[in-house]
């Protein structure tokens, strides 16, 4: 019996319904229909009146959250794909980031954002929109790579005081199975060493982490040894155990999924070159998708993010130096 | 009665002065709390500046048609205690206060967090035009000279310097040292005899390394040392061959005293008395006492100091005075059987002199046309090339030399 | 519930007048560089908000005012201190100066705190009264908002209005109509006739009245909150009037053409309910006059004891945009 990415996702959320009567659910095709992946799948026969339907309004649908946040409510937005959180931007950042600053009531939503690349789906639903909201203040951006992440964050996130965009992978959805997503589990706030190794570190969150240790086993064929760290959550960022790594080995790739300007990875390159340049052999090296919206085709769309192979590459660059 | 400024208020964002248009009072008026007085104008609007008590005009420094800055004092009133505490307005005295206090919490270069607030404008400086040239841009980064931020930390760390590495292949770009290098390197020298190098060997390393950042040249010549020899033989307090070069290159030097300049910058630092080292081989290093004023004492009146001064440094005993002053140094290598050698002058001086052991050889004398056995020794300078050329050297060098076959003149 | 009901013309008249003199206060507080920023004043608008704020109930309604709210701000039991705080810059006032002037709020007493972003407190009312449904206090509650006629351009507006339909909710929202966004005139933002029009397509209740009429926003307002109350699904009033003031004071208004200043909505509604309440025998002259005495002292009082606050300090100041310290553990 195993577990996949999306079971844990929707096993989380129905933990919370039954736990919380503060958690409801809220979003497009959620209700009976399940949602378009089905993440929500049996909870609106099991909780009626606790998981709605929401026209298509992600402005709304937010404010909503907040509004009911005021009112001690803890709902769970989902957002159909993350592409589409774009229309509630504004209530993401001015309302929901600069509540607690501006009066001192923490707004507790959870922004569920199917997010990434997956074939065929093109410019609008493959987007990567962690580092546009980690860039803004107030809000906590969580991107679990790993089956009992998807579960532990999700029902850590909605216990949260503050707003948390829940970065969810569609790749991973039904691809990523584990044994259980029961048992220990890192706090939010506390980067995971993925692989140990000690000659490179590959800083990276999210569908990228898969990708990354597949690219560390290639290289294991010629006797490199790389660490992956995944950062679990890209905000707040675990910078203390990035620098631990790059202690250990000396060398820093950051990769990630989104669009190459500016975002995580580079945020990872700045903060590793600032507070840890003494511990660099090497300069410091990112890779990202290209700088295209993400292309439809499966052939194109394989060669606009970074896989294994775009990794092993970054990599015995950075080891050749 | 307590003074309430008018002061030029702060209409609209980014607005930085405004024109007085209209006075409403003048000196003596009553004025009513929430009274318009001033009439003002904008390049965005028209508006009256309000008092915000009731009191009496004592003083107009606006003028119609001139634009003020804002916060600009354009006025005064004359206003009761009972009616400043009734409305909480600001008297000169707390605005001052207040305006005193600020600096308190202001951290130095943060003065701007209150530029909106002064209402301070700003004017770009026209003399300012962007850098086109800057440095030129090297090819690479890479390659056998590169040290990465890394390595510079974990040098300094072992306290190595780029002369330390240079033992070791690089296995990086161009062949530069990694990290990883460096790390096999030391752990394949774990393999090996080791021990702390003692505090006197790292002072002498530190300032042969510290030397030989300079362009040192060495010349020399052949010197007979058979009236010297002779002369020494004559003596009741005898003194050694390094006392004699010692004192022909004090009288040698204050003749050329312009080799003894020590390049610092662009300056050149002259002799300001004639005080000659002397290197002295202890355990484990070589110190160098300086000899005072050389130039000025005879041979005899030197043996005693020198003597002095030879026994202290080997028993360790020389102060930190005894060391500094020096314009140059004396080294007899030959004491180690040694013929021939390259010295280093100390990194604070520009000359160092030396001499090899001296051996018996024949040398072609014309007055009795045969070959005769005298005893020759190698007479070396090394010289700090950016003070002094080659030719300036053998001069300096001669002299010494001619200086020596008249011990008697010493 | 309540229309033309005496006490309620007295409550809502006397809301009125203390933002009235409020504002001239905040205007005259600006205009001597007391203020630093910006000031949004409701002259003209305070009968249309007035009567809004005085139709919620404090505790159990909630209401989200937008800039010219002062009147509905202060019927709904907002303190004067929180405004004269806010604008004056002591670290004691609701938002501790880290937002100012309008954008200020009571989240925990119903009233939330605007953003700037116009048409986004629609669905955030929407959110706070689907909330009380999920708990089960939805019952006889109203949630209320104010927009202009800017606002309704907004697609946070309509998002948040169709939702609210969709999810038959209790709430009001009052378009005050004062025929400028900024210093776009109605032609320029919207083509339909009145705005009213708009209610049909939504399905919610519409209203249309004359917002410079104390009497008939009492009526049309509080009818309007009356329907929302009784569960008949949001509310939609359109009320018709002029701002009475630049959009803020740095702003002079010149834009607006005499014609209007001149016309039907020029007139102001302070005047107009004066005139109503003792034509109509609610107050008598003297009683008004007692008022206005008694909101004077008050509001003096107010900007007295926030001026004297003590200002903010950034070496003091708690830079953190979040609640939670990391790694989070949940308790």
């Amino acid at each position: 019996m195993s577990v996949t990415y999306i079971d844990a996702i929707r096993e989380a959320q129905e933990d919370l319904l039954r736990e919380d009567d503060r958690v409801f659910l809220y979003g497009q095709d959620i209700a009976s229909f399940g949602g378009a992946f089905k993440a929500t799948k049996g909870l609106a026969e099991a909780y009626p009146n606790r998981v709605f339907d929401s026209p298509i309004s992600e402005d709304a649908m937010i404010g909503l959250a907040v509004g009911a946040a005021i009112e001690g409510m803890r709902p769970i937005i989902e957002m159909q794909f993350a592409d589409f959180s774009s229309i509630a931007f504004n209530q993401i950042v001015n309302q929901a980031a600069t509540h607690y600053y501006r009066t001192g009531m923490p707004i507790p939503i959870t922004v569920r954002l199917p997010s990434g690349g997956t074939p065929g789906s093109g410019p609008f639903h493959s987007q990567s929109m962690e580092g546009l909201y980690a860039q803004y203040p107030g809000l906590v951006v969580v991107t679990p790579a790993t089956v009992s992440d998807a579960y532990h964050m999700l029902i850590d996130a909605v216990k949260m005081d503050d707003p948390v965009i829940y970065c969810e992978h569609k790749f991973l959805y039904r691809w990523l199975k584990a044994k259980s997503i029961k048992g220990e589990h890192l706090p939010i706030g506390q980067a995971r060493i993925a692989r140990p190794g000690k000659h490179a570190t590959v800083v990276t969150y999210s569908a990228m982490v898969h990708e990354a240790v597949r690219a560390a086993d290639r290289l294991q064929q010629d006797g490199w040894e790389i660490e992956v760290v995944d950062l679990r959550s890209v905000k707040p960022l675990d910078i203390d155990t990035v620098l631990a790594s790059v202690a250990r080995t000396g060398r820093l790739l950051a990769v990630g999924e989104a669009f190459p300007w500016g975002g995580v990875t580079a945020e990872v390159v700045s903060r590793v070159t600032e507070e840890g340049f003494h511990l660099l052999d090497a300069p410091p090296q990112r890779l990202n998708s290209r700088d295209t919206p993400v292309p439809y085709h499966p052939k194109l769309w394989a060669a606009h993010r970074p896989t294994p192979e775009s990794i092993s590459e970054a990599l015995r660059k950075l080891l050749s130096f | 009665m307590p003074i309430v400024p008018i002061l030029m208020p702060q209409l609209g964002e980014s607005i930085a002065e405004a024109t007085v248009i209209r006075l409403d009072i003048k000196v003596g008026d009553e004025v009513k709390t929430d009274q318009e007085i001033i009439e003002v104008e904008t390049n965005k609007a028209t508006m009256g500046i309000t008092t915000l008590c009731n009191g009496v005009v004592s003083e107009i420094r606006a003028v119609e048609g001139v634009s003020y800055s804002v916060g600009s004092l354009l006025g005064l009133l004359e206003v009761t205690e009972e009616e400043i505490a009734r409305t909480g307005v600001d008297t000169l005295e707390t605005l001052e206060a207040k305006n005193h206090s600020q600096p308190q919490e202001t951290k130095s270069g943060e003065e701007n967090l209150h530029f909106a607030l002064d209402g301070d404008s700003y004017e770009e400086d026209p003399s300012i035009v962007p850098t086109v040239k800057g440095l030129p841009v090297p090819t690479g980064v890479m390659g056998a000279h590169y040290i990465s931020p890394r390595m510079r930390a974990r040098m300094n760390d072992m306290g190595l310097r780029e002369a330390d590495i240079s033992a070791i292949a690089g296995t990086g770009a161009g062949g530069r040292v990694t990290v990883e290098d460096l790390e096999r390197f030391l752990d394949y020298l774990e393999s090996w005899p080791s021990a702390p190098a003692s505090p006197m060997r790292l002072a002498v390393a530190d300032a042969m390394r510290r030397s030989w950042t300079r362009p040192l040249a060495t010349v020399g010549l052949p010197v007979l040392l058979d009236r010297l020899l002779q002369h020494r033989r004559e003596q009741v307090k005898k003194p050694g061959l390094t006392l004699y070069l010692l004192r022909a290159f004090a009288i040698a030097l204050k003749e050329q005293p312009m080799t003894a300049g020590y390049l610092i910058g662009e300056k050149v630092v002259h002799p300001r008395s004639f005080d000659i080292g002397v290197a002295v081989q202890v355990e484990d290093g070589v110190v160098v006492p300086a000899m005072r004023k050389v130039d000025q004492k005879t041979l005899s009146e030197l043996v005693a100091e020198y003597d002095d001064l030879v026994d202290r440094a080997r028993r360790r005993r020389l102060t930190e005075a005894d060391s500094r002053g020096g314009i140059a140094t004396v080294t007899n290598f030959g004491t180690f059987g040694l013929t021939t050698g390259t010295p280093i002058p100390l990194p604070n001086e520009t000359l160092i002199l030396g001499i090899g052991a001296g051996r018996k050889k024949p040398v072609w004398s014309e007055q009795v046309e045969a070959f005769l056995p005298a005893t020759e020794a190698e007479l070396l300078l090394t010289f700090d090339h950016r003070v002094v050329d080659g030719g300036g050297a053998g001069m300096l060098l001669n002299r010494v030399a001619v200086l020596l076959q008249q011990p008697e003149n010493l | 519930m309540i229309s033309l009901d005496g006490e309620f013309l007295r409550s809502a008249f006397r809301s009125m007048l203390k933002a009235r003199i409020l504002e001239n206060k905040l205007s005259s507080l600006y205009k001597a560089g007391k203020i630093v920023g910006g000031v949004y004043l409701g002259k003209g608008q305070e009968a249309v908000s007035g009567c809004l704020g005085t139709a919620l109930i404090q505790g159990k309604d909630c209401f989200a005012p937008l800039i010219r709210d002062q009147a509905g701000r202060t019927a709904f039991g907002e303190p004067l201190i929180d405004c004269t705080r806010t604008y004056l810059g002591s670290v004691e006032g609701p938002m501790k100066v880290r937002d100012g002037n309008i954008h200020r709020g009571r989240p925990h007493k119903g009233m939330p705190a605007m953003i700037s972003h116009l048409g986004a407190q629609v669905p955030l009312i929407a959110g706070m009264l689907f909330a009380k449904r999920l708990k089960g206090t939805l019952d006889g509650c109203v949630g209320a908002t104010c927009v202009g006629d800017g606002a309704t351009s907004t697609g946070a507006f309509h998002e948040g209005l169709n939702m609210a339909a969709v999810e038959k909710l209790p709430m009001v929202v009052v378009i005050a109509n004062n025929q400028f966004a900024y210093s776009t005139p109605n032609n320029r933002q919207f083509a339909c006739g009145d705005l009213v029009e708009r209610a049909r397509g939504y399905g919610v209740g519409g209203y249309s009245v004359d917002g410079t009429d104390l009497m008939a926003c009492a009526s049309v307002i509080g009818e309007a909150v009356k329907q929302a109350r009784l569960g008949k699904g949001p509310q939609m009033v359109v009320a018709h009037l002029l701002r009475l003031s630049g959009h803020g004071e740095h702003d002079d208004g010149a834009y607006v053409p005499d014609s209007a200043r001149a016309g039907y909505y020029g007139r102001d509604c302070i005047e107009i309910a004066i005139e109503q309440l003792v034509q109509g025998g609610y107050a008598s002259q003297a009683e008004i006059e007692a008022w206005r005495e008694e909101f004077s002292e008050e509001v003096q009082r107010a900007v007295a004891q926030a001026q004297q606050e003590a200002l903010p300090d950034p070496y003091l100041e708690n830079w953190s945009a979040l609640s939670t310290t990391f790694p989070y553990i949940p308790s």
